[in-house]
């Protein structure tokens, strides 16, 4: 849209009155038989309402960011794990650094954790080959990372294996050395069983000292993940087909429904984006329908997932302007016929 | 709106009032008999007990750790029987939409979430209000921040404290405050794997017994109405009756209430070395009058335990069921979740049953013990109504009894009580104990001026199910629950306190933050305007 236009919705491309384009989501939503929330890009009352609406069209719910989320939390509910937050991992007298997707995860990484760390502490990167800015052993990805991660497991439980590298050997003596070590890697990053080997060598460090780990994932899918837990019980990847919520992390996935043409109405939330906005139609990019939205804590009070703290902050709007995403999908919801909530 | 409830019998221990008589609703209140009204709106209460609403005072049902919990056992809500969807999320398992809805079908209308992390509080009060129709509040946890025992450590004084804990309190809008393992979970930190009431916290050399009573002080110091909420040291350890005996010693006359006492009901008699030791616990308690507990009671199923006791958590993690657990190592506290399974047919298990059922029928005061299950540590709060009836009547403790383990009845005195609590006693219980011990003036009565959160039961043979599904609910004098089923939603508040925070303690916290954290401590607070659904409803401090 040109900068001073006073269009906040369109249909098919050209403006539209609100209520016309509300009017249009609803129809289409309504129409479909499996609509498919495929980014749930917002703040809280935004993914509030987002769960609402699948709830009442017998949606689905999914994040763009789910993969890397639900690699971490899939090693989380099969076998548990020691978490740490961002803020006490700065307590840290070792931190280990999993993975090159580290530093993409948490751009602040070093202002927020390594730089906050006391004086003396150790950080200690394992990367896939490159070397790195920290002191660094490059493990490789994939199957040759799981069998290192295997090795430092063995070692740190002092059953030592002939063919260790002796760097890994080194570091296995130094995590049981540490007295409150922290592991960090990012979930789009790693293997589900490199996490899962992640966990079990902390919880086996954990037999005489202290260490845990502070896996990454998106700040909006841990928010989106947030949400629809207290309101469904359930992480996103979770569909309202049968009535009730049911989570499966295959037959809900977005970009698997709509690549195999399972997903009739398509429903992205990217209040995020720099153009945000929530766009309704068919595929990975719906154009059928599209509104422009608020900016969270820019455009609108807002609660928002704050990576610096690993919880929710609330962050008031500076002038605020225009409709926020759970005003947009309250009006559609409404629109469908929702009993208030 | 008139609303008349006519010819129950209207049990009110708060106001002494046991009689057959009509109620008065009008607005969200509870009025006197109106010379010449009419209502709107009669509802024949002929063969019912009327009282109002009930009130829990302890109920894990919000924040960081219950939502892991959901997370880490997808499989402890899958397969809920779908409901007719009259309210949005209804066939929602174990969410906060579920969680109002049983509340108010048993007649529920206030539950206190009691124990979230001041940096955690704008997420419970998220998951807050999104639980309908309750009204909820949440106690602040301090006793293990490295902030509050700087202070100690630092011999900061009384004053110093409690501007701290009225900070706290303000920032994140609690009603009350709540200590947990007090320094045990910060030794823990430095890798401590045992921590008793007079142990001291490495860096801070101070001991357990100290942060208690310097915390007690500042809640008593500050008027909170509810006094410091305590979770003693050494949770679930046979012999650990000694701990809270001494954490009954050392409340000295001031108020003190102890958390779900049951967990340390135990001695280490017997051949198995565990045995109850609950004749010991509600002798002291019946003696210091000062303090009150809740009892915290273990029913048998499948349970997820969730604590912001780290060291007892992560110490108690081979008896995870499924064995998974999550350890979280928190900015204060954290937390740990581990699902457990409670089985008539385990000796320590039946012991722990017994154990609460002892505390129940052994202290003689109901104003001073309270029905929880610390849910769902013991058992999940839908346990109420079967625990009301275990201690309303002597055939159906028998009856659970007779499943029992002969050893475990044998190092516990149950089979010999004969104590039956009256229905007064369960209003008491329920009621009028937890509004006085909250410092809420206007519930757990049916007085004029009472807020109009009314119960209506209808005793039958099965007073479970009596307890179960009230027959009528209004919350604020609305009618939400018909014949044990919600009608609709409606979304109450969250009642907190609101002491006067101290500027130079602002600017100290402030401060802390900076060096610390490097962030703006408002950051972590609640602002007022956070949550337009869930207004805030402040609670006086009489002092």
């Amino acid at each position: 849209m040109p900068v001073g236009s006073e269009a906040s919705a369109w249909i098919a491309g050209a403006p539209a009155p609100f209520d016309a384009a509300v009017a249009e989501a609803a129809r289409l939503l309504g129409l479909s038989a499996a609509p498919v929330f495929a980014h749930l890009g917002a703040d809280v009352a935004g993914l509030r309402e987002a769960v609402l609406l699948a709830e009442q069209v017998g949606g689905v719910l999914d994040h763009a960011d789910s993969p890397g989320l639900l690699t971490n939390l899939d090693s989380v509910r099969e076998s548990g794990a020691m978490l740490t937050t961002p803020l006490e991992a700065a307590r840290a007298d070792l931190v280990l650094l999993i993975g090159d997707g580290v530093f993409d995860a948490w751009p602040d990484l070093t202002p927020r954790l390594i730089d906050r760390l006391a004086d003396g502490a150790r950080v200690v990167w394992l990367t896939g080959s490159a070397g790195g800015r920290f002191e660094s052993i490059a493990i490789g990805t994939g199957v040759a990372r799981l069998a290192a991660l295997g090795r430092l497991r063995a070692e740190a439980k002092l059953r030592p294996l002939a063919s260790t590298p002796p760097a890994l050997r080194s570091l296995a003596q130094s995590l049981r050395a540490a007295k409150f070590g922290v592991a960090v890697w990012s979930g789009a990053d790693l293997e589900p069983l490199a996490v899962e080997a992640i966990h079990g060598l902390v919880r086996d460090l954990n037999e005489t000292t202290r260490f845990s780990t502070l896996p990454l994932a998106s700040p909006d899918a841990c928010a989106a993940e947030t949400v629809c837990g207290w309101m469904t019980g359930f992480p996103p990847r979770t569909g309202f087909a049968r009535g009730r919520p049911e989570h499966d992390p295959w037959r809900y996935d977005s970009r698997r429904m709509i690549a195999a043409g399972e997903a009739d109405c398509v429903v992205r939330v990217d209040a995020f984006a720099s153009d945000a906005h929530i766009a309704i139609g068919l595929g990975e990019a719906p154009a059928n329908v599209r509104f422009e939205v608020g900016r969270p804590g820019v455009d609108h009070d807002a609660i928002f997932y704050d990576a610096r703290v690993g919880t929710f902050v609330a962050r008031p709007a500076a002038s605020p302007a225009g409709r926020s995403v759970a005003q947009t999908l309250a009006a559609i919801r409404a629109r469908l016929g929702g009993p208030p909530c | 709106m008139l609303t008349r409830i006519a010819g129950g019998r209207i049990l009110d221990p708060a106001q002494s009032r046991d009689e057959v008589g009509d109620l008065w609703l009008q607005g969200d209140r509870v009025i006197a008999a109106p010379d010449h009204g009419r209502a709107d709106e009669t509802f024949d209460a002929g063969g019912c007990v009327v009282m109002a609403g009930a009130i829990d005072i302890h109920s894990h049902i919000a924040g960081a750790n219950v939502n892991t919990a959901r997370l880490l056992l997808p499989q402890q809500h899958r397969a809920h029987a779908s409901r007719p969807a009259a309210t949005p999320l209804a066939n929602a398992g174990w969410s906060t939409f579920e969680t109002g809805r049983l509340y108010a079908q048993m007649g529920f209308t206030t539950v206190v979430e009691p124990a979230i992390s001041p940096h955690h509080a704008l997420h419970a009060h998220l998951e807050l209000a999104d639980t309908p129709v309750i009204d909820k509040a949440i106690l602040a946890i301090l006793g293990n921040d490295d902030f509050g025992l700087g202070l100690m450590r630092d011999g900061a004084g009384p004053d110093a404290i409690r501007d701290h804990v009225a900070w706290t309190l303000q920032s994140s809008k609690a009603l009350g405050l709540k200590v947990i393992n007090a320094g045990g979970v910060a030794a823990f930190k430095d890798n401590v794997r045992s921590f008793g009431f007079d142990d001291v916290v490495p860096r801070y050399g101070v001991s357990s017994r100290q942060i208690v009573k310097t915390l007690q002080r500042a809640v008593h110091d500050l008027g909170v109405p509810h006094p410091l909420h305590v979770h003693c040291n050494n949770l679930g350890l046979p012999g650990n009756f000694q701990t809270a005996l001494d954490t009954i010693a050392a409340a000295e006359g001031l108020p003190l209430h102890l958390a779900h006492l049951q967990f340390y009901g135990y001695g280490a008699e017997g051949k198995l070395g565990f045995s109850s030791a609950a004749p010991k616990l509600a002798e002291a308690v019946n003696a210091a009058k000062s303090v009150t507990i809740d009892v915290g009671q273990a029913m048998f199923g499948q349970t997820v335990t969730i604590s912001s006791d780290v060291l007892r958590q992560f110490s108690a993690r081979a008896q995870a069921r499924p064995s998974k657990y999550v350890i979280i190592d928190g900015d204060a506290n954290g937390g740990g979740v581990m699902p457990y399974n409670y089985r008539d047919g385990s000796f320590a298990n039946a012991v722990q049953f017994v154990v609460g059922l002892e505390l129940f029928l052994l202290i003689d005061d109901p104003y001073r013990v309270y029905f929880t299950t610390d849910h769902p540590n013991g058992a999940p709060f839908t346990a109420y109504p079967d625990l009301f009836a275990l201690l309303m009547s002597r055939d159906v403790r028998a009856q659970w009894l007779s499943r029992l383990p002969a050893e475990a009845l044998a190092v516990t005195t149950l089979a010999s009580l004969t104590r039956e609590y009256s229905w007064g006693e369960i209003a008491t219980m329920t009621r009028a104990a937890p509004a006085r011990l909250l410092g809420l003036k206007d519930r757990g009565h049916l007085g004029p001026g009472a807020r109009a959160d009314v119960a209506i039961y209808r005793p039958g043979a099965d007073l479970a199910q009596t307890f179960r599904a009230a027959v009528r609910v209004w919350k604020d004098g609305e009618c939400v629950v018909r014949d044990g089923a919600l009608t609709h939603y409606r979304f109450g508040r969250a009642l907190r306190v609101s002491p006067q925070p101290d500027a130079a303690m602002t600017r100290r916290v402030a401060e802390y933050y900076d060096a610390r954290y490097g962030l703006d401590a408002e950051l972590l607070s609640v602002p007022e305007a956070a949550l337009p659904r869930e207004p805030f409803e402040t609670v006086a401090c009489p002092r």
